[in-house]
């Protein structure tokens, strides 16, 4: 009779064969496409055909690329903006609705509702308040607060903002579930004890809450960044195909996209940016592993 | 229990979203090349046959056309596929790269050219040199390419013609004559001034959206916008400058609706709300209208499309090419001849709003009904097929106005219409970025 250590040493590999579909999946549809990105990005490849290899041109040509600083900008400045945004603000929305008081259901779902919503839904209803005659500029022009409305789908800049806005607006409920998780972690008896001490809400909430839901902070920060340096929807729906008036509010996979798609469409080129996209992303992501070892220490 | 290692997760969840993201385009092969098919005379075989977007709207029609087909000829069957428009030109030429192009294929001004110029694509007028009988000419010419002679590499399918869609009632109270609507690019431009002195701001007379005026409003104004060897681009005139001043003083004027710059604005739902003078210019449209917002189509009026100087409309047709490597030459010409004959085009157009490419099928007494002249839908039909038999080539995107060249040009004229720089800065900046993508695209 086998015994059970036995089986284990005879059948080493069944742990692997459940693997293996899986491994095979991402092997198939993400390994391997990044790995071609790689290699497309070394050769002149057009979206029809096969190409030769070019060495480094394709990245010299994205640094002197008036464009791709534009975009690289943007989607730097959106990620600046957007990261701060969604690392704090869920926090304190989860600390809102953590209690519980009648009806608190409701507004947990209402937080929630905008990460279920179509992107096509979420952009019409951002154009119809934002637009040159929508809600917002209606208000202020009858309040007198402006006297011409706010170009915010016109200007590159303030579309830029309102794109902002509207990732900020859609990731707060998503990012507010992170954190009721955590914040369900935190020992109610700190805050009693706090309390007993004569800590008031505020102290509560920056010795208690904030140290305790750090790494949960960390992995928001970390996600929300690679995020934001991926916007697209959000500038497509609301400044057009174009990337706002002159493309200027264009960001990297706004211009991967351009670059990249159509008949003339440059693979090489357009696999070369990508692959800046993943260092870049790769940079945020280091940046926060680096801060929670620091924090770790 | 262990706890979470969240700063290693969220390195690794980092490093495959990354990986992921970057995740992206194939290399491709190369295109099949060699003499045309020899036809056997006999029809049979099983041949498979691809249609965009046409599943579930028309598969009673599609499928009705296909049966018909093989009780004629009871040897073929045909196998039906249908793809999504989504990407479905780069699909097929990457499917004729891969060898796996189906026998009977729906393909349009583009990607004909793509599969052409490989050479994948019968040649219709060896194969079938009577057809060409059957075809408007603007249609059958269409798929031919230049170089290569009278070959034509498709039967010609159903087509939308441009039209011309207005407000007759904001129109009129513009102080405009609502018989008399512009026929020239200059004659709407100077009726977008009077509308928008009259609109008190509340409804704009059309769309600024520059990737869908040009090239045409430039074309329509004569301007050059190839020399004759077709290998520059020489838009930069007085013309293109004076058009982009006039678009501008329009536009800061509230002539178009402020979000249609970008392309973000609704044409539909602007016009719908009463809120725009000019439609979308496609007979489909006015069918729209007419089921979602009865009172504006009770004022909308139709008219000829603008041509300005070409004195008449361009041709984009969807057509049924024949793979030039086919196991079965008489089925697969055969089944895109009946797909595209006459009585099979008109009875499409009685399930959407398109019309035949097929000369007889244009000559429907149902195409020249122009009824009491006060339905739009009915005049719409009339009018844009008349506007269909004199269609000439000389009105469509030039080829080498690509995507990319489309973009580099729409943004300097966002640029130019929004006064970020001046009209001529905005035509030469254009010019010089539409030719230096024009150079690359030739070298490569």
């Amino acid at each position: 009779m086998e015994t059970a250590t036995g089986l284990v040493h005879r059948r080493w590999w069944v742990p692997y064969l459940f693997l293996l579909p899986g491994l095979g999946m991402v092997v198939l549809f993400s390994l391997w496409p990044f790995v071609n990105t790689v290699i497309l990005s070394f050769t002149d490849a057009q979206i029809l055909r096969g190409g030769t290899f070019v060495g480094f041109d394709n990245y010299t040509r994205a640094l002197d690329d008036p464009d791709f600083y534009t975009a690289l900008t943007n989607s730097v400045l959106y990620t600046a903006v957007v990261v701060p945004a969604l690392v704090f603000l869920p926090l304190a929305l989860a600390v809102l609705v953590q209690k519980n008081i009648p009806g608190i259901g409701f507004f947990r779902s209402a937080f929630y509702t905008p990460v279920i919503a179509s992107a096509v839904v979420v952009g019409l209803i951002w154009q119809w308040v934002l637009r040159s005659d929508g809600l917002v500029n209606t208000v202020f022009l009858q309040l007198k607060f402006i006297s011409d409305p706010i170009p915010f789908l016109t200007d590159s800049t303030v579309l830029l903002f309102s794109a902002m806005a509207v990732t900020i607006w859609k990731g707060l409920g998503y990012y507010m579930v992170f954190y009721l998780a955590a914040l369900g972690n935190v020992p109610a008896t700190l805050y009693e004890a706090a309390a007993l001490d004569g800590a008031g809400a505020v102290r509560r909430f920056f010795s208690i809450t904030v140290p305790s839901v750090k790494p949960m902070m960390l992995l928001v920060g970390t996600l929300s960044a690679i995020s934001a340096l991926r916007v697209f929807t959000e500038i497509y729906i609301l400044g057009g195909e174009s990337g706002g008036p002159g493309g200027d509010a264009r960001t990297l996979p706004f211009m991967i996209r351009e670059v990249g798609l159509g008949f003339a469409g440059e693979s090489g080129y357009a696999s070369a940016v990508s692959i800046l996209l993943f260092l870049l992303t790769l940079v945020f992501s280091l940046l926060g592993h680096r801060l929670s070892k620091g924090d770790e220490r | 229990m262990k706890r979470l290692h969240l700063p290693r997760i969220s390195l690794a969840t980092a490093l495959a979203a990354a990986v992921m993201s970057t995740a992206a385009c194939g290399v491709g092969g190369s295109g099949d090349t060699g003499d045309q098919p020899t036809k056997t005379g006999k029809i049979e075989g099983n041949i498979t046959f691809r249609t965009l977007q046409l599943k579930p709207t028309f598969t009673d029609y599609v499928q009705g056309v296909i049966d018909a087909f093989e009780e004629k000829y009871p040897d073929v069957k045909v196998k039906w596929e249908d793809v999504p428009g989504e990407g479905y030109n780069e699909k097929l030429v990457a499917d004729a790269q891969a060898g796996s192009l189906p026998d009977v294929v729906n393909i349009n001004t583009d990607s004909f050219q793509l599969l052409a110029d490989r050479g994948i694509l019968a040649d219709i007028s060896r194969l079938d040199p009577k057809a060409r009988a059957d075809f408007v000419p603007g249609a059958w010419d269409q798929y031919k390419l230049p170089g290569k002679g009278d070959a034509v590499y498709a039967y010609p399918w159903y087509v939308t013609p441009e039209i011309l869609t207005y407000n007759k009632a904001l129109f009129a109270k513009s102080g405009l004559d609502v018989d008399k609507p512009p026929t020239t690019v200059e004659e709407l431009f100077d009726q977008a001034e009077q509308i928008t002195a009259k609109s008190g701001g509340k409804y704009s007379a059309f769309m600024a959206d520059p990737a869908s005026r040009l090239p045409g409003d430039w074309q329509k104004m004569a301007v050059p916008i190839l020399n004759e060897a077709g290998d520059t681009f020489t838009f930069d005139t007085d013309k293109a400058v004076e058009w982009v001043k006039r678009m501008k003083e329009l536009y800061a004027k509230g002539a178009m609706p402020k979000e249609s710059l970008t392309g973000a604005a609704d044409i539909n739902q602007l016009y719908g709300a009463g809120k725009l003078v000019f439609g979308p210019g496609s007979p489909g449209f006015v069918k729209d209208i007419k089921e979602n917002a009865p009172k504006v189509y009770a004022n909308t009026a139709v008219a000829e499309a603008i041509t300005g100087t070409l004195g008449h409309i361009g041709i984009y047709t969807q057509s049924i090419g024949v793979r030039k490597n086919t196991q079965h030459p008489d089925a697969a010409t055969a089944f895109a001849k009946w797909v595209t004959n006459g009585p099979n085009q008109v009875e499409f157009s009685q399930h959407a709003t398109i019309y035949p490419s097929n000369a007889k099928g244009l000559d429907d007494p149902r195409f020249a009904d122009r009824g009491d002249g006060t339905d739009a839908e009915t005049v719409a039909r009339a009018t844009g097929a008349d506007l269909l038999r004199e269609a000439q080539l000389d009105a469509n995107t030039p080829v080498q106005w690509t995507s990319q060249v489309g973009d580099a040009v729409v943004r300097q004229m966002q640029k130019g219409i929004k006064g970020d720089i001046s009209a001529e800065d905005a035509v030469k900046k254009a010019q010089d970025d539409a030719n230096k993508i024009l150079a690359k695209q030739r070298d490569q």
